[in-house]
C-alpha cells in the first residue's frame, strides 16, 4: 500500500526535516503516527497525501512510484486518499453539505447519490441540522467533524488524519475513532497522527514514532509505552 | 438547491451559481464585466468604422469607376474663346460620335446652369459667374471599363477637336481608394489591438483570481481534482462574465450606432449615412459571441498554464 525507502525531505535549502525514512504499510492496516511537536509528523503526512514530493528516496503508493508520476495520474491516486487536516481546511463559502460533498463531486458522482450519502453521514456525525450552515459559524469541534466526514465520504483506500480528535470531547472523539475502525474493517488503511495517549492506549494499534526527523515503527504497544515516555 | 435561496439568514449558504471556489464573491468580477463591456464597445466602434469605410469606398468607386467626363475647353487650342453655340455644337458632335459605342450607356451634356452649380462652391456663392467663360461638360456612363474601350473613345473624341479632354477620374479615385484602404487597415489594426488587450486583461484577471484562491485550489488538488475539473469552473466563470460584459458593450454600441444613423444624412453624396447592411449587422451581433469565445479560451489556457506551474 505505502512504501517509503530512504526518504528525505527538506524545505528549500534548510536542513532535512525528515531523513532516511523507511517503512511499509500493508493494505488494511491501522497505525498511529506520533512523536513530539516539530518532529515532522505533518511533513510526513504531506508526503503520504501526495501534497509534496520527497527531496530524496523513493515513495511507492498503491504499488506505483509517485516520484516521477504525471499530474493526471497523481490526481487519480489522490482520489483514493482521504485526508483530515489539522487546521480542517474547509472551504468557507461552501455549506457543511457542499464541503462534505466535494470528494464525490470531484469523482463525478450523481447529485441524488451525493445527497443521500452526505445527508446520512452528516446525521451520523451529529451535524444533520447544520448541513446548510457555513463553516465559520460552526464551532471548532463541529468543523472538525465536517472535515472528518469529508475525508471519509468517498470511502478512501487510505485515510490520513492529522490530530482528528484534537478539538473533540472524549465521547465524540471515541465515537469517531470507532468510525475509523469501522472503515478499517471495511478495508481502508488508516494512519492517524495524534498526541493523545488515551486514544492510542484504548485502541492499541501499532505506532509510527517520529523523533527529530527519523521514524521508528513499533508494533507492540507495551514497547512503545515503555520507550515513548522519554520522548514527551 | 432552491432550499438555500429561501433562507437568507446570516451564515446560511447560498447555493446560487455554486462553484467549489468562491468565484461569485470575488471583487474582480464587476471589474471584468466593465472591462469586457468597454472592449466590446470599442471593438464595435472600430468594426462599424470599417463597415462605414467599406460602404463609402463602394459608394465612391461605384459612382466613378464606370463613368468619365469629357471637357470641351472654354478656349480653343489657339487660346481663342469659344462661344456658347460653338461649345453646344461640339457637345452635340461628341454625343453623336459616342452614340454607336456599345460600352456607353449614356452621354449627357450638362447645361450651363448645372456647370455653374458645380463651380460655384469653388468660386464663392456671391461671385457672379453668369458672364464667365465656362467649358462644356459631357457626363458619360459606361457599362464596362477597360483600357481598350477608353482608348477608342479618346481617339474618336479627339478626332473632333484635339484640345477636348477626357477625365477618367482615375487619379482622384486611386488617391481616395488608397486613403480609404489605409483607414480600413488602421481600423482593423485597432480591432486587433482591442482583441489582444481583451485577451491580456482576461488572462491577468484569471491569474489574479487564481492567486487569490491558491489555497483552495491546492485543497481541491489534494482531494484529487484534476486540472480540468478546476479549469472548467474558472472557464465557466470567465464565460459568464464575458457574456454579461459583451452584452452590455453591445447594447451601448448599438445605441451609439443608432444615434449616429439618426444624426447622419443619407442625402450626402460624398459621405453616405451609417446604415448597416444585414451581413454587417449580423457581424456586429456576433461580436459578443466572438468575445465570449475569446474569454472562454483565454481562461482555459491561462488556468491550465498556471495549474501546470503548481506542485
Amino acid at each position: 500500500m505505502i512504501k517509503f525507502e530512504h526518504v528525505g525531505l527538506r524545505y528549500g535549502i534548510g536542513p532535512e526535516v525528515l531523513s532516511d525514512i523507511n517503512f511499509t504499510l500493508e493494505p488494511g492496516s491501522f497505525h498511529f503516527l506520533t512523536g513530539p511537536s516539530g518532529a515532522g509528523k505533518t511533513s510526513l503526512m504531506s508526503l503520504m497525501f501526495l501534497g509534496r514530493k520527497p527531496t530524496r528516496g523513493l515513495v511507492t503508493m498503491f504499488d506505483q512510484n509517485v516520484n516521477d508520476m504525471d499530474r493526471a495520474k497523481l490526481s487519480k491516486l489522490r482520489q483514493k486518499i482521504g485526508v483530515v487536516f489539522q487546521e480542517f481546511r474547509l472551504l468557507p463559502h461552501l455549506s457543511a453539505f457542499d464541503n462534505v460533498a466535494l470528494p464525490l463531486r470531484i469523482t463525478g458522482h450523481r447529485e441524488s447519490e451525493i445527497k443521500s450519502n452526505v445527508d446520512e453521514l452528516l446525521e451520523w456525525v451529529g451535524l444533520g441540522d447544520y448541513k446548510n450552515v457555513l463553516p465559520l459559524t460552526l464551532s471548532g469541534g463541529q468543523q472538525q467533524r465536517v472535515a472528518i466526514a469529508r475525508a471519509v465520504i468517498a470511502r478512501p483506500k487510505l485515510l490520513l488524519a492529522d490530530e482528528p480528535t484534537g478539538n473533540l470531547d472524549d465521547n465524540i472523539g471515541f465515537r469517531l475513532m470507532h468510525l475509523f475502525e469501522q472503515l478499517n474493517r471495511m478495508g481502508t488503511t488508516i494512519v492517524i497522527a495524534t498526541h493523545s495517549q488515551s486514544i492510542m492506549e484504548k485502541f492499541g494499534h501499532p505506532r509510527l514514532v517520529l523523533d527529530a526527523g527519523t521514524l521508528h515503527v513499533h508494533e507492540q504497544t507495551s514497547w512503545v509505552q515503555k520507550n515513548i515516555e522519554g520522548v514527551y | 438547491m432552491s432550499r438555500f435561496r429561501k433562507n437568507k439568514r446570516l451564515g446560511i449558504a447560498d447555493s446560487k451559481g455554486r462553484y467549489d471556489l468562491p468565484l461569485n464573491k470575488s471583487a474582480g468580477s464587476n471589474f471584468m464585466i466593465v472591462l469586457v463591456a468597454l472592449m466590446t464597445f470599442l471593438a464595435m466602434m472600430a468594426l462599424s468604422a470599417t463597415f462605414l469605410l467599406n460602404s463609402v469606398t463602394h459608394h465612391w468607386s461605384s459612382g466613378l469607376e464606370n463613368s468619365l467626363t469629357i471637357e470641351i475647353p472654354a478656349s480653343d487650342a489657339e487660346g481663342k474663346l469659344r462661344t456658347q453655340d460653338d461649345i453646344a455644337a461640339l457637345s452635340k458632335r461628341v454625343q453623336d460620335t459616342l452614340q454607336p459605342f456599345a460600352e456607353i450607356n449614356s452621354a449627357t451634356a450638362l447645361s450651363q446652369e448645372e456647370i455653374q452649380e458645380l463651380v460655384s462652391p469653388w468660386l464663392g456663392e456671391d461671385l457672379s459667374i453668369g458672364d464667365m467663360p465656362l467649358p462644356g461638360l459631357i457626363s458619360v456612363e459606361l457599362n464596362s471599363r477597360n483600357p481598350e474601350n477608353l482608348k477608342s473613345i479618346t481617339d474618336a473624341v479627339t478626332a473632333i477637336a484635339k484640345d477636348i479632354k477626357i477625365d477618367t477620374h482615375e487619379t482622384w479615385l486611386n488617391d481616395i481608394l488608397r486613403l480609404a484602404g489605409t483607414l480600413k487597415i488602421s481600423a482593423s489594426f485597432v480591432t486587433l489591438i482591442i482583441g489582444l488587450t481583451t485577451i491580456t486583461a482576461i488572462a491577468g484577471a484569471i491569474r489574479s483570481r487564481m492567486a487569490e484562491h491558491r489555497d483552495d485550489i491546492e485543497l481541491l488538488h489534494l482531494m484529487g481534482a484534476s486540472d480540468m475539473y478546476i479549469t472548467k469552473q474558472l472557464q465557466r466563470h470567465a464565460l459568464i462574465l464575458t457574456i454579461k460584459g459583451s452584452i452590455f458593450g453591445l447594447g451601448a454600441g448599438l445605441a451609439i450606432i443608432g444615434l449616429m444613423s439618426l444624426l447622419g444624412s443619407s442625402d450626402n453624396p460624398v459621405m453616405p449615412g451609417l446604415s448597416l447592411s444585414i451581413p454587417n449587422t449580423v457581424g456586429l451581433l456576433l461580436l459578443p459571441i466572438a468575445i465570449s469565445f475569446i474569454g472562454w479560451i483565454t481562461a482555459r489556457f491561462t488556468v491550465l498554464r498556471v495549474l501546470g506551474q503548481m506542485p
